[in-house]
């Protein structure tokens, strides 16, 4: 469970998941995600990264194995588990006729942290890039950039040792990604750990610290991005995707 | 954790406009049904005190007691009608009594003002049973899916608050905001009942509350109703119309089959049909007091007074024996009627209260004093007075009243006597039954609302638990 001395956060241990259709959307799914760790999960429509997720927010069950958070599985102790979680769905959606601050106020003590006040939660929303004459606005008038960066405020006031993002970067404009890539490394310095699901390659290899490639339910890859370093992460993907595993020692670009 | 909840689901009400307009058309309503019943109300004071004045009138310029054939009496109105009309205008308020005979009641409400009977009322029990159900499933059929269509579900439930706190903010936000505003509603309307000169003694304050009591119940059955279906619907839409269904069935439709299963499970005599048999059977008895009647031979006597007091001696027995026999006849057939029509209307309540509407109606009209039982109490206590009109008819003429001849003579030049002073006759009271007595009979009404709560509560808690918040 060590890593440099480091803590096991999140963690997947032979995680499969049939849905009642029969469909294998995880297959024996193994990762670790330790304390100051950015894990990036890359894949097509369908390969199961929010699938993932959903076992870890305890919305799933796993047909077999363990999703777990500090050592205690998702679907024995969720309450326990959900303590330690943030999340951040890929589509954000808040109470529509409440302001962000209203909004902020509610998931913040639904989140355990009944102490904080206004003057946090602006700063939060200053943070994640939300200027501030719109605090007091409501959610209806949000665009979907807007109410994702509200998303990560409330990931962020929840104050947790993990994180989940389901492609946080949709729907956020190229400032804003660029934002959000920062942001991210704020919360590494924290000590988080992070497990976020994107199709953006490129964001993926500049702010992730392991990358897996998934399809059908199974990583293809699962490289630390040191080693990918001088890598061109897209053809790789095209290439794992197509089916072709490139050798191990293939040549940079 | 649960306060959290609880202020986030009152503050989304309040601010939704399908809030404003739920609590003003529930105040408007509730003030109009408060409104409309006291005017009626004193309507029909008016009318009851000026039937019971032309009753008295009549008897003007009466000199003998004999004349007296008959009183009229009238059911009072009850000031709780006006809030729930139960059968109150329906069953007949007016009987007239004769020292011997039938009771029966005629002149409702509704006969006399058809337009009424057409549209009926609007009073608080309607709205209870209408409106605020429908509201209940306004405020809960997207308490769940709801949720999960906006897309809040999932958030809020990565948060560590197990389901059941979840939908128990739902279920204490939704109720407290609605019987908050029930309640101003209906202390706007109880302030409003004295200007408009109704004034309710304190026993019929605490039955008013009883019967709000009731209208909380069955809105927090729905309530939890509606929170049940939303928990196993994936769509608003989809909820909010099997929720119609169920609101149609159970306020309209549920009640009424129930009451047409029972008519077809137990077949109750018309009282037309008894009317023809106590017909024929008082054409017999009318018949064989005539034979009688021609056997009589009158006693050899000089003195008029003894002849005539030997006949109205004879007259008195024979007249007795067949008011007797008819009375048993009657009886009979009126009881035959009266334990199948029991049985009917217990197959009927019985049925019916697998809608908790029935239920609700059952409670505040018993409650109100307004339930199918008052035509019972008013016939029983006409009954009553019937005989105590008689042995006060008796002991005036010293005469057996009604049902027989009566010879009298009249003396062109007695002395002019003194009219009768009608306001000697026995008054009628009604006697509404007792607050103790109501509450027993409506205690298990509030029971199956109870019982429904707490199956609705219950089944929301399973279905939510597995409900997919994805
Ligand atoms: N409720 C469900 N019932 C049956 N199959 C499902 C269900 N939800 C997802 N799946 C299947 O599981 C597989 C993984 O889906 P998942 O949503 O995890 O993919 P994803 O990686 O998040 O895709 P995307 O990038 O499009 O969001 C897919 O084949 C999908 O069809
Ligand atoms: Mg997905």
């Amino acid at each position: 469970m060590n890593e440099n001395n480091k803590q096991v956060i999140l963690e997947a241990v032979n995680l499969t998941k049939k849905y009642d259709d029969g469909v294998l959307a995880l297959d024996n799914l193994n990762f670790a995600i330790y304390e100051n760790e950015i894990f990036a999960m890359l894949g097509g429509n369908g390969a199961g990264k929010t699938t993932t997720i959903n076992i870890f927010l305890n919305l799933l069950e796993p047909t077999s194995g363990d999703a777990k958070v500090c050592g205690v599985s998702s679907h024995i102790e969720p309450l326990v588990v959900k303590k330690n979680l943030a999340y951040v769905s890929e589509n954000v959606m808040l109470y529509p006729n409440f302001t962000a601050l209203q909004n902020l106020d509610f998931f913040s003590q639904l989140g355990g942290q009944d102490s904080l006040t206004k003057d946090h939660y602006q700063e939060v929303l200053i943070r994640v890039g939300l200027a501030e004459q719109v605090h007091n606005n409501k959610l209806k008038g949000f665009s979907k950039g807007m109410r994702q960066k509200c998303g990560i405020a409330i990931a962020i006031l929840k104050d947790t040792k993990a994180i989940l993002f389901d492609e946080p970067t949709s729907g956020l404009d190229p400032k804003a990604g660029y934002e959000f890539i920062q942001l991210l490394n704020d919360l590494k310095g924290e000590g988080k750990a992070v497990l976020m699901s994107t199709h953006d390659i490129f964001r993926a290899k500049e702010a992730a610290d392991t990358i897996a490639i998934m399809n059908d339910g199974k990583f293809l890859m699962k490289e630390k991005a040191s080693t990918l370093f001088d890598k061109d992460l897209e053809s790789l993907y095209m290439q794992y995707m197509a089916g072709h595993a490139p050798q191990p020692a293939s040549e940079g670009v | 954790m649960l306060k959290t909840l609880v202020e986030k689901e009152i503050r989304e009400i309040i601010g939704s406009p399908k809030f404003t307009y739920t609590f003003i058309v529930c105040l408007v309503l509730i003030l109009l049904s408060f409104y409309s019943g006291a005017v009626s109300y004193k309507d029909n004071v008016t009318h009851w005190e000026a039937a019971k004045a032309e009753n008295l009138q009549s008897f003007e310029g009466i000199k003998e007691w004999y004349r007296v054939q008959e009183n009229r009496i009238f059911l009072p109105p009850q000031p709780l009608a006006t809030l729930v009309s139960g059968v109150s205008n329906d069953i007949g308020r007016t009987s007239n009594i004769e020292p011997s005979g039938e009771v029966t009641a005629d002149d409702s409400r509704y006969n006399e003002e058809p337009a009424y009977a057409y549209f009926r009322f609007i009073d608080l029990e309607f709205i209870f049973l209408v409106v605020l159900a429908l509201f209940a499933i306004m405020l809960g059929y997207d308490a769940i899916c709801g949720e999960k269509e906006k897309g809040t579900l999932k958030l809020c439930l990565s948060n560590a608050i197990p389901r059941t706190k979840f939908l128990m903010g739902k279920f204490i936000g939704a109720f407290s905001v609605l019987s908050i505003s029930l309640i101003i509603s209906i202390g706007l309307g109880c302030l409003l009942l004295p200007l408009l000169g109704v004034h309710l003694s304190s026993e019929e304050w605490i039955r008013l509350g009883l019967i709000v009591v009731a209208g909380l119940l069955y809105f927090g059955l729905f309530l939890a109703m509606s929170v049940m279906v939303s928990s196993f619907t994936q769509r608003t839409a989809t909820s909010f119309l099997i929720l119609l269904i169920i609101w149609i069935s159970s306020t309209l439709i549920l009640p009424r089959v129930a009451v047409m299963v029972s008519g077809r499970a137990v077949d109750v005599p018309t009282v037309d049909e008894l009317g023809y048999q106590k017909a024929m059977y008082a054409t017999e008895q009318w018949k064989s007091f005539l034979n009688s009647l021609d056997n009589y031979t009158p006693i050899e006597n000089e003195d008029m007074e003894e002849v005539m007091a030997n006949f109205n001696k004879f007259m008195d027995s024979i007249s007795i024996a067949r008011e007797e026999r008819m009375n048993i006849y009657r009886s009979r057939l009126n009881e035959q009627r009266y334990n199948k029509e029991l049985e009917r209307s217990q197959i009927a309540f019985a049925l019916a209260r697998i809608s908790p509407s029935s239920s609700l109606s059952l409670a505040s009209s018993t409650l109100a004093g307004t339930s199918p039982e008052l035509k019972d109490q008013f016939y029983q206590q006409a009954k009553n007075y019937q005989t105590s009109l008689k042995e006060f008819l008796n002991e005036k003429t010293g005469m057996n009243m009604g049902g027989g001849f009566i010879m009298t003579i009249s003396e062109s030049d007695a002395p002019e006597k003194d009219p009768i002073d009608p306001t000697e006759i026995p008054q009628f009271k009604f006697e509404p039954e007792s607050l103790s007595k109501s509450v027993q009979k409506a205690l298990p009404d509030f029971g199956l609302l109870i019982l429904f709560n707490c199956i609705f509560i219950a089944g929301a808690f399973v279905s939510f638990n597995r409900y997919d918040a994805r």
